[in-house]
């Protein structure tokens, strides 16, 4: 029988080769398809690039560098400048940041040391819940609802209580509108919580027990061992989440449009309005008329994309190597 | 086979022949300088403590090392004269001659019926009442075929750990390979279904040349006619099964197969 | 003694900062029950058979969302089925062929970038891409000439919009498939292509197959992720006030409709928006809840 089956193994041999050729070559055609659309991605993100930078010619070209320094924008002059805009996005995206970060840190120390066991599943979806409701559900919220609700409840009692503080006065006075570049900033800081508490919370877990187990054994308290053991060791991540969190509030533009005022000036108070560069562009880009004023829009466009291109670049990085770190350890 | 006494070795036809193999991770040298023949149709275990390089000598014997970066193979293994080093070799016709069983079972997502047929179909093309007819054949050698004849149709996934092994036998067997390489068989399964696959070996090897790498040095003694013994990424014995387990001449041997390391 | 007020203070420090971070989850529950609340609230007293059946009315006249709908679903439907081959076909490139290479790195790079690059910038690109043409471009001229009042060039319309969904989804699948084909044991690879399976047999019969489920929920959540899209719909499929089953011609979609009547003065179109509102929150809501289901299942 061996033998049989021998003979058999030798002759099937050449039919062997042949069927092997034919999936070789299926096998190349395969992985040049799988390549194609590899590099359509890449050709996506270039073609994002070159189309707005020939867009935004006819502006770069007017306005050449004063286009960042000039606050200017009117269409009938036919004279613009971002940084209204700018400002507007900069300043939105950094109290979204100095509200979220520390609240989402929290909320991941919540849930992985505090919430009892049988909570810990409801409370970590419905705070990732957040981050699935559309952006512009937040707008329209933001614009009904929590606009004039702030302006009643809060916004007056804060004026009239800072009003003789210096700096302060300034900053949180003027008149109480409901919206404005606060109000939008409060909504993105919303927004963008989850994705923080998300990640420092992923970053947690990768940490090895034994650390927390050793710091516990010294008598530190829980608090201690978050703060002097955990955070220490989930930094580059919990920056990374931040970082990425920051890219989205930056490009954000539904929640901030409803709320934002849609104002070409820079104010000294948040509370007044104000814009931002996405802004800008969903309020004004189909009405638009004349060639400067639409390559000005697309211009801010991509000014737009080139910031938060520079910090989600930054915060892939830095996750990626706490990736590979956390990948060598295992 | 004569499970009692030792094969005489110089009358036997080499299968395999490895020659002064060296293997590299990156710079760090796996294998130095192994040389060791592999007998037709004889069973041959490589023993040793952990991390002596009987796994990755497995693997080279079919390149699936090549899957990964870095890693290189050096020296010559000779498949019928034929070196399967060379880069002119066609690694899946290589793996069609050279099939492999793997430390934990391995069945596919897809039914019992096509984790076999999928191998088949690979290489040959038949009416369906052909390829029936190959898989309950594959399945009967690898002893499955009482136990699974009337759920082909349900998920490989769905059998016990020892079934999906002798699947992954019968999945082997039925691309009607030369040499079977089994890499730590048993290792993941239970002393009753660790005695059908070291039954299954002894049935297959009057077909098959069979490279079993096990850590269990009863199942070598008890399942091998020959047996190499490897420490350090070096050969440091290898001989006719029951030598190797009653007179060794080497002292590591000895030390190892009298557990007194390892 | 001194060791003790230690420890009291150390005590006291460690409940505060506890209370601190359990304010924390509060902060976030609380906007998000007043958030859903608000919207229940709304979006049912304004909810209708009619939103259903009715095209979007002018100020003052009764009205409802079924061309919005019409144009959400379709435009959606296009952009998945031609986003979800091209990012699976991507995906797997990174995971199988590419996965060490220093190309794939690129990729991934580049496409983690779009993946959380700014919509509205995707909707600029569309439209310099497809809405935008100069009047004597060759390209126009051909387009015009071969498919008349079906040429998508050169106008508003909803196949720029279903393209800039389209290109937001596909960084999604691309990510997703990537990570559910990393999570396929290598002992898979290895026993099939022990077998001496070519490397797309590998992928197409056993690691895409062991994916499935994993794959299934990124397209899930892509579906989800661009229903509420608005901005990059804005200026490429705009808007149409009547039902239009042409895609080269603009028409109307659930979040620009939310967003035209939300931003003008009528109190009855407000009440439609919050109805728009609550039935993209529930699709929304669904696909997330299919999704993690598919998800458990797996694992």
């Amino acid at each position: 029988m061996s033998d049989i089956a021998l003979d058999e193994q030798m002759t099937a041999l050449p039919e062997r080769a042949e069927a092997i050729r034919r999936g070789g070559a299926a096998d190349t055609r395969f992985r040049m398809l799988t390549l194609a659309a590899a590099i359509i991605v890449v050709g996506i993100f270039a073609g994002v690039i070159t189309s707005l930078t020939i867009g935004a010619m006819p502006a770069i070209k007017a306005f050449g560098w004063s286009f960042f320094t000039s606050d200017a924008w009117n269409p009938v002059t036919e004279k613009f400048g971002a940084l209204a805009s700018i400002y507007g996005t900069v300043v939105t995206s950094i109290i979204a940041m100095v509200i979220a970060v520390p609240v989402g840190i929290g909320i991941a120390i919540f849930l992985t040391e505090i919430c009892p066991r049988p909570l810990r599943r409801p409370v970590g979806i419905a705070i990732e819940l957040l981050a699935g409701i559309p952006s512009i559900i937040y707008g329209i919220w933001g614009l009904f609802v929590f606009a004039p609700w702030f302006q009643e409840h809060v916004q007056t009692w804060i004026v009239d209580s800072l009003v003789d503080v210096p700096y302060l006065g300034t900053i949180f006075g003027g008149p109480p509108y409901g919206i404005g570049t606060f109000t939008a900033a409060l909504i993105l800081s919303i927004m963008v919580l989850p994705f923080i508490s998300a990640v420092t919370r992923d970053v947690f877990e990768t940490i090895p027990p034994v650390f927390k187990e050793a710091a516990y054994g010294l008598g530190c308290t829980t608090w201690e061992v978050m703060w002097r053991v955990v955070l220490p060791f989930a930094r580059t991540g919990v920056v990374g989440g931040a970082m990425l969190a920051l890219g989205r509030a930056l490009g954000e533009t539904m929640a901030v449009t409803f709320v934002i005022g849609n104002a070409h000036h820079i104010q000294s108070s948040l509370f007044a309005p104000g814009t931002t560069i996405s802004a800008t562009i969903a309020n004004e880009f189909t009405e638009a008329v004349g060639e400067i004023y639409l390559s000005s829009l697309i211009e801010l466009g991509l000014i737009l994309f080139f910031i938060t291109f520079v910090v989600l670049a930054a915060a892939q990085l830095m996750l990626r190597a706490l990736e590979s770190r956390a990948g060598g350890a295992a | 086979m004569d499970a009692n006494g030792a094969p005489t070795t110089s009358a036997e036809k080499i299968k395999v022949d490895i020659r002064d193999l060296s293997f590299y991770y990156g710079s760090f040298k796996g294998l130095k300088n192994v040389n060791v023949p592999l007998y037709d149709r004889k069973v041959t275990a490589f023993i040793g403590p952990s991390g002596c390089g009987k796994s990755t000598l497995l693997r080279i014997l079919n390149r699936i090392y090549e899957l990964y970066p870095n890693q290189r193979a050096e020296g010559e293994v000779m498949l019928d004269g034929e070196n399967i080093l060379s880069s002119k070799l066609d690694t899946n016709l290589l793996r069609s001659r050279v099939g492999m069983v793997f430390q934990k079972p391995t069945p596919f997502p897809m039914t019992i019926y096509d984790n076999i047929a999928f191998g088949i179909k690979l290489y040959e093309r038949m009416p369906k009442s052909e390829l029936d007819g190959r898989i309950e054949d594959a399945l009967q050698r690898a002893a499955l075929w009482t136990e699974v004849k009337d759920k082909l149709k349900n998920s490989g996934l769905s059998l016990s750990g020892g079934q999906q092994q002798r699947l992954c036998i019968a999945r082997t067997v039925a691309t009607r390979p030369e040499v079977i390489l089994l890499d730590e068989p048993c290792s993941a399964l239970d002393p009753i279904s660790t005695a059908k696959i070291e039954e299954l070996i002894d049935e297959l090897s009057s077909d098959y040349t069979i490279v079993i790498v096990t850590h269990n040095m009863q199942q070598a003694s008890r399942a091998s006619d020959y047996t190499a013994f490897m420490y350090l990424g070096e050969m440091v014995e290898f001989g006719p099964t029951e030598r190797i387990f009653t007179a060794p001449e080497k002292k590591q041997t000895e030390q190892y197969i009298t557990g007194r390391f390892g | 003694m001194k060791n003790q007020a230690r420890i009291a203070r150390r005590k006291f420090t460690n409940r505060m900062f506890l209370a601190l971070s359990v304010a924390a989850a509060a902060f976030g529950l609380v906007w998000l029950a007043f958030i859903l609340g608000e919207l229940f609230y709304n979006g049912f007293a304004a909810l209708s058979p009619a939103i259903f059946t009715e095209m979007t009315p002018a100020p003052g006249s009764p009205g409802g969302l079924a061309n919005a709908i019409f144009g959400s679903v379709v435009m959606s439907l296009v952009a998945v089925l031609g986003g979800t081959p091209l990012g699976i076909l991507a995906g797997t490139y990174l995971a199988e062929y590419g996965r060490y290479g220093r190309l794939a790195f690129f990729i991934r790079f580049v496409n983690d970038i779009l993946l959380s690059a700014p919509s509205i910038v995707i909707g600029l690109f569309v439209y310099e891409i497809i809405v935008f043409s100069p009047p004597d471009s060759s390209l126009l001229k051909v387009c015009r000439a071969s498919l008349g009042d079906y040429c998508p060039v050169g106008h508003f319309s909803g196949v720029a919009g279903a393209v800039a969904l389209m290109v937001i989804v596909i960084p999604v699948v691309v990510r997703t498939t990537e990570n559910m084909l990393l999570l396929v044991p290598n002992g898979l690879r290895e026993a099939a292509a022990a077998l001496g399976a070519p490397r797309s047999n590998v992928i197409r019969i056993v690691t895409w197959r062991a994916a499935r489920a994993g794959i299934v929920t990124g397209v899930l959540l892509a579906i989800a992720r661009i229903s509420g899209e608005t901005a990059p719909l804005l200026f490429t499929a705009l808007n149409n006030q009547f039902m239009s089953k042409n895609l080269a011609q603009p028409i109307a979609s659930l979040p620009v409709v939310i967003f035209n009547y939300a931003m003008g003065p009528y109190e009855d179109l407000h009440a439609l928006a919050w109805a728009g509102a609550l039935i993209i929150t529930a699709a929304v809501l669904t696909l997330s809840i299919l999704a993690r289901l598919l998800e458990n299942k797996r694992s």
